[in-house]
C-alpha cells in the first residue's frame, strides 16, 4: 500500500513538471510488455493483456457515464457490439466467404466510422435518461442494449448466427497487425490515450457538470447546468470508448464476431469491473477490468463435485463476489486506495503541524 | 531497493501462477475446448477425459502418456478462441480437440491454421468450417451440407413437398434450415411454405402454429437448439396441428432433452444424426451400457458418439505419428500427428458411416463422414425410444457446388 500511495506521489510530481510527463513514462514503460511476457513466460499472457485493454476501454467508458454523472446504463455492451459489427461490415470484402455484408473500407477508415456510428447511438441510448432515472433508466437501457444483440442475431447481413468471420486486421503497407504482440501496440495505445482523456473530461468543466449532476440534478439545473445536453454528452462519450473498444475488437485476431460476445452476462461483467474498480474512479475502472480479467481467465474452468456432478463454480464466486462487494466495499479498490491515501496525507500535515509548533515553541 | 525486490517477487509468483502448465517432456499435451454449461456438456466432456485416462493406464502411446487439459468454452467464439490461444501457447498442446459449437469452432480454424496445431472437431456441423481450406483441421461428425440432402431427399420422396421451416438463430440451426431449403429446392423446385426465423431461445411459437395450421404444410422443420426444439414441438400440437402433419428435427434433435421436455409430442419426429442410440451393431450396444452405467445416460446422442470415436481416431493417429516429444520438436510433432490423422481411412466406430480423411485441405477430405442416419422418436417421455429408418451416404462433393 505504502509503494502504491508513493507511485502516486511520485506520478503528482511528475505531473506538475508537465501534465503529459507521468503518461509518456507510462507508455514507455508498457512498450517492452510482450517482449517481457514472452521472454519470461507465454505469448497467451499478450493475448490476455490484450483483452485487458479492451476492457479497460470498455470500464472507463462507462465509468464517465455510471461514475462520473451518475447515470445508470446497463446498455454499454450492446454500443461496444455496435462499434464492433460497423468496423466488421464496413472493411470486410463484398461477397466475401461468410456471405455477410461488406463494403471493403481500409480498417483506418472503418473504425473512425464506426466510433462515429456508435457516438450517434449512444446519443440514442441516453434520450431515455432525460425522463427516466434510477432502476427505470436501467431497464430501459437493457433493453436497448439486448436489441442490438437481437438485431444482429437475426440479420443475416451482420452475420447473424453463423457470425461475421474473416474481419481484416489492421495494416500499414506490408505491415500487418495479426500477431498478439502487434495488436498489443494498437490496444494498448488506445488505452492509455482512453485513460488520459477520461482524466482529462474529469478535470475539465464537463467534467464537473458531470459530477454536479450525479450529486443533485436538481441543483446542478438551478446552477445553470444544462442538465440534459451534458446527460446526453456523457452517454455519446461513452459511447466512443465503447466504439474504438468495439472495432479493436472486431479486428483482432482471429477477426471474428458473433452476437454471443455480447450478452447480458458481459455486461455484468462489466459492471463488475466498475464496481470493484471504483464507481467514478478512473483508476478504479482501470484496476477493475485488469483484475476482473485476470480473476476470469484463472477461475473460468474450476469446477467443484457435488455428489459426483461436476459444478462449474465461476458464475456463483463473481456473483458473489459482486454482492460482497457491494456491502463492503462499495467505493470499490480505487475508493479505498483514495481513502487510505487520504489519511496518510493528512497524518503527513498534522506531523508537519506539530513539528512546526515544537520548533515555534 | 527492499521494496522494489517485493514487488519483483510479487510480480514474478503472479506471473509464475498465470504461467503455470504440466507441460513435461515425454507427454503427449492435449487441449480440449468445449461447451460444458449444460448437464450433457459436462458428461461427455467427462467422457473424453475417462477414455484418455483409459489409455493411459493401458499404457499409453508407444509408452507416453496423455496429458489432457478440458475447458469450458460456454459455446461462446471469444471464450473458445481464448482458450485455444492458452491451450496453445501456455501449455504447448500438440492436438486441439474442439469446439462442439459451429460458432466456436469457426473461429478457432484460424487460429489452429496460423499456429499450426492440428484441430480435432467433436460437434460442429456448419459446412464453412472445412470450407476455410484449413490443413490443420478434421471434422469428426457428419457436415450439415449432408445432412441438409439426406433430409430434403427422404421428405420430398416420403412426406411432401409443402414444407413450414422454423428456424433458429444459432449456427447449426440456421445451417441446418439453409442446407434443407437448398436441397429441397434443388431437387424438387420448392420454396418454404412458410419460414420463420426465431430467437435461439425461443419460448413462444403459438403465433408461428396457427398460421401453419392454416396452410395445410405436409410438415414442418423445427431446426433449433434441443430445449427450444422441445417448447416448439409441444406448442405445435397445442396449436392444433395433427399427428398427420410431420415433425422433421435439425441434428440437435439427437439430444436427450428433446424427448425428455417434449414427451408424448416427441413421437413421430425424425431428424439426421451421426449415431443412433437404436443401432443393432454390439459396438453401439456396448457402448449404450458404457454411457448408462458411467454417466447415467438413458440413450447416448450423436454428441457422445462422436467424442468417442474421436478418441478413437486420435489414438490411431498418434499410434502411428512419429513423435519425438521434446520441447524442440513440438512444431515437428504437430505436423506428425496433423499428417497421421490425415491417414486414417476407412475408420469403423460408432458412427453412422466409415470415417476417412485424406490430405489436400478440402472439405471432402476434411469432413471425415459422409454417412448420415435418419432416426425417428417412437416414444418420447424419461424413457424415450428410437428407430432407424435410413442411413444415406453421400458423394464427397455434395452440397459443395
Amino acid at each position: 500500500m505504502l509503494f502504491l500511495s508513493r507511485i502516486a506521489d511520485l506520478i503528482e510530481w511528475l505531473a506538475q513538471r508537465h501534465r503529459l510527463l507521468p503518461w509518456l513514462i507510462a507508455y514507455a514503460l508498457l512498450l517492452p510488455l510482450p517482449l517481457i511476457l514472452s521472454t519470461f513466460f507465454n505469448d497467451y499472457l499478450i493475448d490476455l493483456a490484450n483483452r485487458a485493454c479492451l476492457f479497460i476501454m470498455l470500464a472507463v467508458g462507462l465509468n464517465i457515464v455510471k461514475g462520473f454523472c451518475g447515470q445508470v446504463t446497463v446498455g454499454h455492451i450492446g454500443l461496444y457490439a455496435i462499434g464492433a459489427v460497423t468496423s466488421a461490415v464496413l472493411s470486410l470484402e463484398p461477397g466475401g466467404f461468410g456471405g455477410a455484408l461488406g463494403f471493403g473500407l481500409s480498417v483506418w477508415v472503418s473504425i473512425p466510422i464506426a466510433v462515429i456510428v456508435t457516438a450517434f447511438a449512444g446519443l440514442i441510448v441516453g434520450l431515455p435518461s432525460v425522463r427516466l432515472e434510477g432502476a427505470y433508466l436501467a431497464l430501459a437501457t437493457l433493453g436497448l442494449g439486448e436489441s442490438v444483440r437481437i438485431f444482429i442475431a437475426v440479420t443475416p447481413a451482420l452475420g447473424s448466427s453463423t457470425g461475421l468471420m474473416m474481419i481484416p486486421a489492421p495494416s500499414i503497407g506490408g505491415f500487418v497487425f495479426d500477431s498478439f504482440t502487434s495488436y498489443y501496440y494498437l490496444v494498448m495505445t488506445a488505452a492509455v490515450v482512453g485513460i488520459y482523456f477520461s482524466f482529462a473530461i474529469l478535470r475539465s468543466a464537463t467534467g464537473r457538470a458531470f459530477q454536479a449532476i450525479r450529486e443533485d440534478t436538481i441543483a446542478a439545473s438551478v446552477n445553470g447546468i444544462n442538465v440534459v445536453k451534458y446527460k446526453l454528452l456523457a452517454f455519446v462519450l461513452s459511447a466512443v470508448y465503447a466504439g474504438l473498444a468495439g472495432a479493436l475488437f472486431a479486428h483482432m485476431p482471429p477477426g471474428y464476431l458473433h452476437h454471443n460476445n455480447f450478452t447480458v452476462i458481459e455486461m455484468v461483467t462489466l459492471l463488475l469491473m466498475v464496481v470493484l474498480g471504483g464507481i467514478g474512479n478512473v483508476w478504479g475502472g482501470v484496476i477493475g477490468a485488469i483484475v476482473v480479467t485476470i480473476a476470469y481467465d484463472q477461475t473460468k474452468d474450476l469446477v467443484v463435485y457435488f455428489m459426483d456432478r461436476p459444478i462449474v463454480i465461476q458464475p456463483l464466486v463473481f456473483g458473489l463476489s459482486m454482492v460482497l462487494l457491494v456491502l463492503f466495499m462499495p467505493r470499490g479498490i480505487g475508493g479505498w486506495f483514495e481513502g487510505v491515501r487520504r489519511n496518510r496525507r493528512f497524518i503527513q500535515r498534522s506531523e508537519e503541524k506539530l513539528g512546526d509548533a515544537a520548533r515555534n515553541s | 531497493m527492499r521494496l522494489l525486490n517485493k514487488v519483483f517477487a510479487g510480480v514474478m509468483a503472479a506471473g509464475i501462477g498465470l504461467a503455470a502448465t504440466a507441460a513435461f517432456a515425454g507427454d503427449i499435451r492435449v487441449g480440449i475446448t468445449m461447451r460444458m454449461v449444460s448437464e450433457n456438456g459436462q458428461a461427455y466432456g467427462q467422457m473424453v477425459m475417462d477414455e484418455i485416462k483409459a489409455i493411459n493406464d493401458a499404457g499409453g502411446i508407444n509408452g507416453n502418456m496423455i496429458e489432457a487439459t478440458l475447458m469450458n468454452d460456454e459455446c461462446k467464439s471469444d471464450k473458445g478462441v481464448a482458450n485455444a490461444n492458452k491451450l496453445i501457447f501456455q501449455e504447448k498442446i500438440h492436438l486441439l480437440i474442439g469446439s462442439t459449437c459451429s460458432s466456436v469452432s469457426l473461429p478457432i480454424v484460424d487460429v489452429t491454421a496460423k499456429a499450426g496445431v492440428p484441430q480435432m472437431i467433436p460437434h460442429s456441423t456448419n459446412a464453412k468450417i472445412t470450407q476455410k481450406g484449413s490443413e490443420w483441421v478434421f471434422r469428426i461428425p457428419v457436415s450439415g451440407r449432408y445432412y441438409g440432402g439426406v433430409n430434403a431427399k427422404y421428405v420430398g420422396e416420403n412426406i411432401g413437398t409443402k414444407i413450414a421451416y422454423i428456424c433458429a438463430a444459432d449456427a447449426a440451426s440456421v445451417g441446418d434450415c439453409a442446407n434443407m431449403e437448398k436441397q429441397m429446392r434443388a431437387r424438387f423446385g420448392v420454396d418454404p411454405a412458410y419460414r420463420a426465423d426465431v430467437q435461439e431461445k425461443e419460448v413462444d411459437f403459438r403465433s408461428h402454429m396457427q398460421k401453419i395450421k392454416s396452410m395445410n404444410v405436409d410438415g414442418i422443420l423445427v431446426a433449433a437448439l434441443a430445449e427450444t426444439m422441445a417448447r416448439a414441438l409441444i406448442q405445435s400440437y397445442e396449436a392444433g396441428i395433427g399427428e398427420d402433419v410431420r415433425r422433421i428435427g435439425s441434428s440437435s434433435a439427437s439430444n436427450a432433452p428433446v424427448p425428455k421436455i417434449a414427451g408424448d409430442a416427441a413421437k413421430g419426429v425424425f431428424f439426421t444424426a451421426a449415431y443412433a442410440a437404436a443401432d443393432s451393431r454390439p459396438i453401439a450396444k456396448l457402448f449404450n451400457e458404457m454411457t448408462r452405467q458411467r454417466y447415467g445416460i438413458h440413450a447416448p446422442d450423436h454428441d457422445f458418439s462422436q467424442a468417442y470415436d474421436l478418441v478413437r481416431i486420435m489414438e490411431i493417429a498418434l499410434n502411428n505419428a512419429d513423435l519425438g516429444l521434446t520441447d524442440g520438436s513440438l512444431a515437428a510433432d504437430r505436423t506428425a500427428i496433423r499428417d497421421a490423422i490425415a491417414s486414417v481411412e476407412g475408420y469403423e466406430g460408432l458412427a453412422s458411416g466409415p470415417i476417412s480423411f485424406c490430405a489436400a485441405p478440402t472439405p471432402q477430405c476434411r469432413d471425415g463422414n459422409r454417412t448420415a442416419v435418419l432416426i425417428g422418436y417412437t416414444k418420447g417421455g424419461e424413457n424415450f425410444e428410437t428407430e432407424v429408418l435410413a442411413r444415406v451416404t453421400m458423394e464427397p462433393d455434395f452440397g459443395l457446388e
